[in-house]
């Protein structure tokens, strides 16, 4: 269960939620099929693996977020980096897909005026984690909490 | 001397410092009828195997803090105990050469991210029909 902090981050990312994230790939915020697809392995018996899933997600995605803006602050490129890349590989494995895909770009880049592009694509990450939390907490709120 | 008692391990080790990961594969692994021993990264992973050689197979994420996945299959692979064990390393990773060097350090078999419930089912029946067909208790 997210901690009091991290739910106060959540809330405040979701209050600024865009219509759109600045970086559109065209691709959508979340692919239900995908995070829907981890019902097979819901075991008898257990809570509902998708919405622990969910849950999970929710509150990591805010630390590494926060840990994101930290160290673009103190302009430490491996902690981005490393951030960006557990990023990716979550957002990916749920069907999380604009996410994954900001993540990978904020990953490949390699060039001098790196923060500057960093700073840029971790609005986009912000403002498309605000999205996707609205998308996550419906599907959260329709499975009953 | 007693005949040392042998059994089928049903225990499979999951490293893996991502909370979301950790708790899907420990689910998946469940949903074979494994029991997950679970760890939060390599660290943990290494000082449990010193110790604990009883798995029927590991599933290391490839970039972990402290110790990474490939450092661990490196020491398993000089401790006869645990070089019997297979190993399936995850990874978001689509470099070829790092691919190439994980085998040649000794991982089982590569499952890249994402992937589905079903394709881990295939990869993990996969990873054991490699195992030895017992294994000493602990």
């Amino acid at each position: 269960m997210a901690m009091s902090s991290e739910i106060d981050d959540l809330q405040r990312l979701i209050t600024v939620a865009p219509e759109t994230t600045d970086l559109d790939t065209g691709c959508e915020s979340v692919d239900m099929a995908v995070l829907t697809s981890f019902e097979e392995s819901q075991l008898d018996g257990e809570p509902d693996l998708v919405l622990e899933l969910i849950d999970l997600y929710l509150t990591e995605t805010v630390r590494l977020l926060v840990a994101m803006r930290e160290a673009l602050t103190n302009k430490d490129e491996l902690s981005i980096k490393r951030a960006a890349h557990s990023l990716r590989g979550s957002s990916s494995s749920l069907g999380i897909l604009q996410m994954a895909f900001i993540c990978d770009e904020l990953e490949r880049t390699e060039f001098k005026d790196m923060f500057a592009i960093a700073s840029e694509l971790l609005k986009c990450m912000e403002q498309e984690f605000a999205r996707v939390s609205q998308i996550l907490l419906a599907e959260r709120q329709r499975r009953g909490e | 001397m007693s005949k040392k008692t042998q059994k089928v391990s049903r225990r499979i080790l999951v490293a893996d410092d991502d909370p979301v990961i950790r708790h899907l594969i420990t689910s998946l692994v469940e949903k074979e009828q494994y029991d997950a021993v679970v760890v939060n990264d390599g660290k943990e992973a290494y000082r449990l195997l010193q110790k604990d050689a009883n798995f029927c197979a590991a599933i290391f994420d490839k970039i972990m803090p402290h110790l990474q996945g490939l450092d661990l299959i490196r020491f398993m692979s000089t401790d006869e105990r645990l070089s019997r064990i297979p190993v399936l390393m995850i990874t978001s990773e689509r470099d070829l050469q790092l691919i190439a060097e994980s085998f040649a350090a000794g991982v089982t078999l590569f499952l890249p991210k994402p992937f589905t419930a079903e394709q881990f089912k295939f990869t993990l029946r996969l990873l054991l029909s490699n195992r030895p067909a017992f294994s000493e208790t602990a």
